[in-house]
């Protein structure tokens, strides 16, 4: 049986791993974006690509487990290094893009042929054939990690995204729940990577969680809406891939590019704000 | 119960990744039920004092030591007894949160981790958005409120949160004449109702000022004056 032309047992986990991958990185995508954290993000996403990227090329290790460990050290060494230093944004992409794309790079040169055929390029732009039931099995596994650390701490991540600082002075450990969130991230950015490529995964964190900010109010909402668009947008991406035979990572930036300037259209905080002239501070 | 709400002893502190201190020696006891006004030039060290006293910045020597606990960065449990109100806190257009939930938030680090808000903690909070006169605003986006607004909410999660100790960093900053003489009475009534210690910063003539028992005068990161509150200091 087949779908679009596909097999079914081929289609169906890559739609479902695609659905399941736009929820998860839009959802931590709402902490990324509200918390200035994009840097981090970028830098965890092409750090997981480095990493997969050696699991390629070294035969008997692991791409995935390489991937967590890369964007996990990653996200030890900057969420520390960051807070202390107050290195500004720019100043983390500048050192650690070109470093992890030329890692990635090499890893990827040296890499066996037969290696970059079956992987490598998955790495880069994502792979609409590259996923299969087990890799959908372990989004669902984290998918079902994130919601119980999310529901459990909930209401400590609800204070870190009002006011980092307003959290810590009230007595909540912040900085705890600051590691928990780049632990999470990093988990989620390497089990993501294989379905939109690690230059293109960044995309998915980010624009259904800025374009959800762009349509609520609630964070409650928020945290609804965003995971919903991320869904839409890798659907929409998966589609357009398979509808024009186009990477899918590619797709899924464009469809979530899409939605998102949609949201700012059409976005109630934007009305308000043309309606209503500056905001005074009383 | 110690002696004092509030006591630092030759504290001496700086900020990471500088060599200059930001206080020098700063020896200070507060009496409980006090109200104590901060004064000093811009840059002085008032508002690295507040973050002293509840732990935010660490102490490089010297002991600080706040409702009878020693003070460090990792006294998150004596922090739910203090509030802290810091400079410039003011919400974005966009900020994603109704004002009701600012308030509620106020007590999530009191209930504990894996404890969630029930009855009692939402009726605390819609009585303390009545107590500031704020109800009607409690659906709202923060971000959508005035800044008188948005500082009489943050008073309510005050209220909300019951503390024994309130540290204020320039309450009235950028609010109109009116916004400040309403707050700064709102200010009085909540530290005599909670029975609390008050420390503040803030150069604004009102009643607030006019209430403090006493005005210490924070100069360079020293503690240039320290003097039971009179008019005549008041003008200077």
């Amino acid at each position: 049986m087949t779908v679009f032309g596909i097999p079914v047992h081929i289609f169906l986990p890559t739609l479902i791993g695609s659905l399941l991958a736009g929820a998860l990185c839009s959802t931590m995508g709402i902490f990324v974006v509200r918390m200035n954290l994009s840097s981090l993000g970028f830098a965890m996403s092409h750090a997981a690509f480095a990493g997969a990227a050696l699991g390629i090329a070294v035969s008997g290790l692991d791409p995935l487990l390489l991937a967590i460990l890369f964007a996990v050290a990653m996200a030890a060494v900057l969420g520390p290094l960051s807070e202390l230093s107050r290195l500004n944004a720019d100043t983390i992409i500048g050192a650690i893009f070109p470093l992890m794309m030329a890692l990635g790079l090499i890893f990827l040169s040296i890499a066996p042929s037969a290696g970059i055929g079956s992987g490598a390029l998955s790495l880069l732009w994502g792979s609409i054939l590259g996923i299969t039931m087990r890799d959908v099995v372990k989004l669902g596994i984290l998918g079902g990690i994130m919601l119980l650390t999310l529901f459990a701490f909930g209401k400590e991540f609800f204070a870190l995204l009002l006011d980092r600082k307003l959290a810590t002075a009230s007595g909540i450990n912040a900085r705890i729940y600051y590691y928990v969130i780049l632990f999470l991230t990093a988990l989620v950015v390497a089990f993501s990577l294989r379905i939109t490529g690690g230059l293109l995964i960044y995309t998915l964190m980010i624009l259904p969680a800025a374009a959800a900010y762009q349509l609520a109010y609630d964070i409650k909402k928020v945290f609804f809406i965003a995971p919903g668009l991320g869904a839409l947008a890798a659907l929409m991406g998966f589609l357009l891939s398979l509808g024009f035979d186009l990477p899918i990572g590619s797709s899924i930036a464009i469809a979530a590019t899409t939605n998102f300037l949609l949201a700012i259209i059409i976005s109630p905080k934007r009305r308000r704000l043309h309606s209503i002239g500056p905001i005074l501070p009383n | 119960m110690d002696d004092y709400a509030v006591e630092l002893d030759n504290v001496t502190a700086v900020y990471e990744g500088e060599r200059i201190p930001a206080l020098y020696g700063i020896t200070l006891a507060v009496d409980y039920g006090n109200i104590v006004a901060i004064v000093g030039p811009n840059g002085a060290g008032k508002t690295t004092l507040l973050e002293v006293i509840n732990g935010l910045l660490p102490v490089t020597t010297g002991t600080v030591r706040a409702l009878g606990e020693e003070v460090s960065p990792s006294s998150h449990r004596l922090r739910q007894r203090i509030a802290y109100l810091p400079q410039d806190l003011f919400f974005d257009p966009s900020t994603p949160f109704l004002a009701y939930d600012v308030v509620l938030m106020g007590r999530f680090a009191q209930l504990g981790v894996f404890r969630f808000p029930g009855h009692s903690d939402r009726a605390v909070v819609r009585d303390a958005l009545r107590a500031v006169g704020v109800e009607d605003l409690a659906r709202r986006p923060i971000g959508r409120l005035s800044g008188g607004q948005q500082r009489k909410v943050l008073l309510a999660r005050v209220i909300a949160r019951r503390p024994k100790l309130l540290l204020l960093d320039e309450p009235m900053a950028n609010l109109d004449p009116q916004a400040k003489e309403e707050l700064s009475r709102l200010i009085l009534r909540i530290h005599a109702e909670l029975s609390l210690t008050t420390i503040f910063v803030s150069h604004e003539p009102g009643p607030l000022l006019n209430a403090a028992d006493r005005v210490v005068t924070v100069v360079a990161g020293r503690i240039a004056s320290d003097a039971l509150n009179s008019p005549v200091l008041l003008r200077v």
